[in-house]
């Protein structure tokens, strides 16, 4: 039977025991998994990443809650009988054996007859770009060769899941931004269902097809990368995700979807609340709200050709080449950053400049202060 | 409460339902040591604690009032913890010399060889070739002219033991310094301290660690060992172990026998449990050695180098004197009377002897085989897998090594003499008490080089679909299979020579060399002794060699892989 998600996570959660007491390392988590999606978990260390990940794998059991794959309840199901292939942080690829023997060891496991095996894997090696490398040893291939042969070695046995743990974290800074491309084509290719985890944003905002934000242990927020720069729906998520000025302003009115604020220098800003579902139950007027402002959402100019805006002081100005980051200190001591894109001959407030901010409120969104 | 035995419960039913080899290999291995290591020890407290159906102290209470066996107490305590302080001293001297002097490369080979010797030795070599130039008649006393020196009672125990046991405090020590950073060497000097400075306030503070568990090792080797005080202890310096050897052998009072094993039981236990604190801090010297350049240790200051340089000379000439006089004694015909050449004792060994040979030589290779794969099993699953129970699964596991031979001798033939368990004169007592007492180098060699393996590689092999069994004998076994071979070593050598537990297990139908060795020493044949024992030491030497050679072929083919992917990340 097949199910219309790959994996379905319903209230999972992972209690450790720690010196007296209990450590909730996965807290109530759930995750619906489309065939073919990449979903790729993010959250800062420690948050219960791999831990997550691991449950689904089958190395960890799930304390309570269950997990099901293709439909089918796998929440106790030992490992090597899940169909899952998990690439891991260091490879582990198998020292003792060659880069053949490591490509067919599942395949092997499974009993599959040598020329079956023989033709798998050289398709497989063939895919990742190592057809003539067979015979190698582990400690003779660079390091993302090493990563090739891991693929390889997982997809040559067809899992209807790819489980990967922060896969490209060992390799250098290069190879890393041409590797998060050639996964990313690789499990589109073979529209294979992906659960990946990092703590890289970057990463995950440019290979997920929906990303899951977790904090301590429990899903701050799940969305497309896009939902989440611009419609972050917690403060963490927010700051996690891109740059993000976080402005605490009163708020003087509010309607069903849009929260109005007072400036400091008069005059009002109007925005979305993210956390909106129609009416916009968390703020009240008078309560003090949280507007995210993206530096690129930023304007800055000189105060004397400003008509309105916030008034401000720069403190750094730094060129960038295709824009400018700017440092600046409102009335009240709050930082705030800034980047705006350059053009040739235009001024650069230099250090000191009393600028006014022009905000686009179009592009940022209020929410509550927790 | 009911909770909590319903989540105990539900755990066990998932371990058997995820892993079921796991569950399988756990019910046999806790159904082992029900059998050879739980029902000895427990009952031999019944033999020690029930007076006609009743518990009482009246056992130990006859034991104590003997003022003889109180004197074994202390004679036992004083001796361990003096031999424990020599053994460490001349360890550390050693391992100082071998690894912070600049002592030539074959200087130190040789120093090297002086503290494997007795490693490789049944334990009363030294005590044998201490009578034989010490004692009545002896050698040394003969040539210097001294009369009226006795070799019997605690002093010669105490050089015998000190001789016999320092090796191992050489073994702990010089690992420890060989880790310390040479950093710390040039820090100290470049912030103008002097080298004595150095010595007292960086090298010996960072290797108490070291020094404690080779102190709480010697300690409880001596406390347990059988064999030279019953050659050099003499009657006026008993000892528990020898105490209770001759209770049981000579009065066949096993009641009596198993009291005094009692009360050896309860220090060497808590020197057990000490050694596991002093290991489970960990040691801070590793810590260090991180950054920067492998540079050379400093080296000593000049006058401790000297003694150092003397310490070492006198001991090692000693040693060597003493295994030269072994093998000079078991060629001459009665030793210091008739000093003329014979094959004589060799033809006895070949004759005489022959059944012990091969009786030991079989008994041995069964017990290594056996206890090798024992041994793999358990320090897998010790440092793999989470079962309920592992602690005490890991406790049991050691208990027979941790406690005395003599301690394990009398358990098992109190607990083996009665069916439906009458083991006593077979074979399999033999090599139940060699292999779940000596197995534990075995076990720690093998959760050692676990420890250096990274779990993920296991994971991966799970993840492709390979069962719990195959993981075990196509990723695990090959990678640590080095490690499972020094084990191994150890293990044969061990079963070659020990004597403190087997020798109230033999019988008729089998015996051993060193049992033999034993006879012959008490019925003063002296020659005949040194022959034995010179047998037994090229038949240990020879298989060691084998055992290395295997070591030096298995290393050669996987950890150097293993080795170079380490240095890949
Ligand atoms: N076997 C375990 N026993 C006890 N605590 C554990 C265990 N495994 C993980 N934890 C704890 O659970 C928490 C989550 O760990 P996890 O490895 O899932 O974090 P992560 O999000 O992957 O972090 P990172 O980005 O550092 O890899 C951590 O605080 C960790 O210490
Ligand atoms: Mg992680």
């Amino acid at each position: 039977m097949s199910s219309e998600f790959a994996l379905e996570l319903s209230d999972v959660t992972k209690i450790f025991a720690k010196d007296r007491g209990e450590f909730r390392a996965v807290d109530n988590v759930n995750l619906q998994v489309r065939q073919g999606e990449m979903v790729v978990f993010l959250g800062p260390s420690g948050c219960g990443k791999t831990t997550t990940l691991r449950m689904v794998a089958g190395f960890e059991t799930p304390s309570s809650g269950a997990i099901r794959i293709q439909g089918k309840d796998m929440t106790t199901v030992p490992v090597n009988k899940r169909g899952i292939g998990f690439v891991f942080q260091n490879y582990a690829l198998f020292p003792h054996m060659s880069v053949f023997k490591n490509v067919s060891y599942g395949l092997k496991a499974r009993g599959e007859g040598v020329e079956a095996i023989r033709n798998k894997v050289s398709a497989a090696l063939e895919l990742v770009g190592l057809s003539g490398s067979g015979d190698k040893f582990p400690n003779q291939l660079s390091g993302g060769e090493q990563q090739r042969v891991a693929l390889a070695r997982v997809i040559v046995m067809e899992p209807s899941l790819l489980l990967m743990d922060e896969p490209l974290s060992n390799l250098d800074a290069k190879l890393r931004l041409h590797m998060r491309t050639e996964i990313r084509k690789l499990q589109k290719h073979l529209g294979i269902t992906c659960m990946y985890v990092t703590h890289d944003q970057a990463e995950a905002l440019t290979m997920a097809d929906r990303i899951v934000v977790m904090n301590r242990g429990k899903v701050e927020q799940v969305g497309t990368p896009f939902d989440l720069y611009n419609a972050p729906r917690s403060l963490f998520v927010a700051d996690f995700i891109g740059q993000a000025n976080i402005v605490k302003l009163p708020v003087v009115a509010v309607d069903d979807v849009n929260v109005t604020a007072a400036i400091p220098e008069g005059g009002t800003l109007t925005a979305r609340c993210a956390v909106s579902d129609g009416e916009c139950t968390p703020l009240r007027k008078g309560d003090v709200a949280a507007l995210i402002v993206r530096p690129e959402s930023v304007g800055v100019e000189f105060a004397d050709r400003a008509e309105k805006g916030i008034r401000a002081v720069v403190i750094s100005a730094i060129f960038g080449g295709s824009d400018v980051e700017y440092q600046v200190r409102l009335a009240d001591g709050s930082m705030v950053k800034a980047s705006v894109p350059y053009r040739n001959g235009m001024d650069i407030c230099r250090e000191g400049s009393r600028v006014s901010l022009v905000i686009e409120a179009a592009n940022c969104v209020f929410l509550p202060v927790t | 409460m009911a909770e909590g035995y319903r989540g105990m419960k539900k755990q066990r039913f998932v371990l058997l339902k995820k892993d079921p080899a796991l569950f399988s290999t756990l019910v046999i291995i806790w159904v082992l040591f029900g059998i050879f290591i739980f029902l000895p020890v427990f009952r031999l407290l019944l033999a020690a604690f029930v007076v006609d159906g009743k518990p009482s102290f009246a056992n130990l209470a006859a034991v104590m009032k003997t003022s003889y066996n109180i004197r074994a107490l202390y004679g036992s305590l004083l001796l361990a913890t003096t031999v424990g302080i020599s053994g460490t001293v001349l360890g550390y001297i050693f391992a100082l010399a071998v690894t912070r002097t600049t002592l030539p490369r074959w200087g130190k080979n040789i120093l090297s060889a002086i503290t494997i010797l007795p490693l490789i030795s049944p334990p009363f070599t030294s005590s044998i070739s201490l009578t034989l130039a010490l004692g009545p008649n002896g050698m040394l006393l003969q040539l210097f002219g001294i009369e009226n020196f006795t070799i019997y009672g605690f002093w010669g125990t105490w050089l015998s033991e000190t001789l016999t046991y320092f090796p191992i405090a050489f073994m702990v020590i010089e690992a420890i310094l060989n880790t310390m950073s040479a950093n710390l060497d040039d820090a100290a000097l470049s912030l103008g301290s002097t080298k004595w400075r150095l010595f007292r306030t960086v090298t010996v503070p960072l290797s108490l660690p070291g020094i404690a568990n080779s102190f709480l090792l010697v300690f409880g080797a001596s406390l347990a060992d059988f064999a030279t005080p019953l050659i050099l202890g003499g009657h006026s310096f008993p000892v528990l172990p020898t105490e209770a050897y001759l209770l049981i052998t000579g009065l066949f009072d096993l009641k009596g026998g198993a009291s005094l094993s009692f009360l050896l039981l309860v220090p060497a236990l808590i020197v057990f449990l000490m050694q596991r604190l002093v290991l489970g801090r960990k040691s801070f010297v590793s810590v260090t050695g991180k950054s920067g350049a492998r540079t050379v240790f400093s080296g000593l200051p000049v006058s401790l180098s000297v003694i150092i340089g003397i310490v070492c000379t006198i001991v090692s000439a000693f040693v060597i004197y003493l295994y030269a006089i072994i093998l000079w004694g078991s060629f001459v015909k009665v030793w210091s009377v008739n000093n003329t050449f014979t094959w004589e004792h060799y033809a006895y060994v070949f004759q005489h002897g022959k059944k012990a040979i091969l009786d030991t030589l079989a008994i041995a290779l069964v017990s290594t085989v056996l206890g090798s794969i024992l041994g793999i099993v358990i320090g897998y699953v010790t440092q793999r897998k989470t079962f309920p129970g592992k602690r005490f699964f890991e406790f049991g596991s050691l208990l027979n090594y941790a406690l005395p031979g003599t301690v394990v001798g009398i358990a098992y033939i109190i607990a083996f003499n009665q069916r439906p368990l009458l083991l006593t004169g077979t074979m399999t007592i033999l090599v139940a008490a060699y292999v779940f007492r000596y197995y534990a180098t075995g076990i720690r060699a093998v959760s050692a080089s676990l420890e250096q393996i990274d779990p993920a590689l296991e994971e991966a092999s799970l993840s492709l679909g390979a069962g719990s069994v195959r993981t075990f004998t196509h990723v695990t076994i090959p990678l640590i299979m080095p490690a499972v071979l020094s084990g191994t070593r150890y293990l044969f050598i061990h079963c070659m020579t020990a004597i403190s537990a087997t020798i109230f297990l033999v019988s008729v139908h089998w015996t051993l060399l060193t049992t033999r060795i034993l006879e012959s020493m008490t019925e003063l044949q002296f020659s005949q002794a040194s022959a034995f024992s010179i047998v037994l030491i090229l038949i240990v030497f020879a298989g060691d060699a084998i055992m290395r050679g295997l070591i030096k072929l298995s290393s050669m083919k996987f950890h150097q892989s293993v080795r170079e992917v380490a240095h890949h990340e």
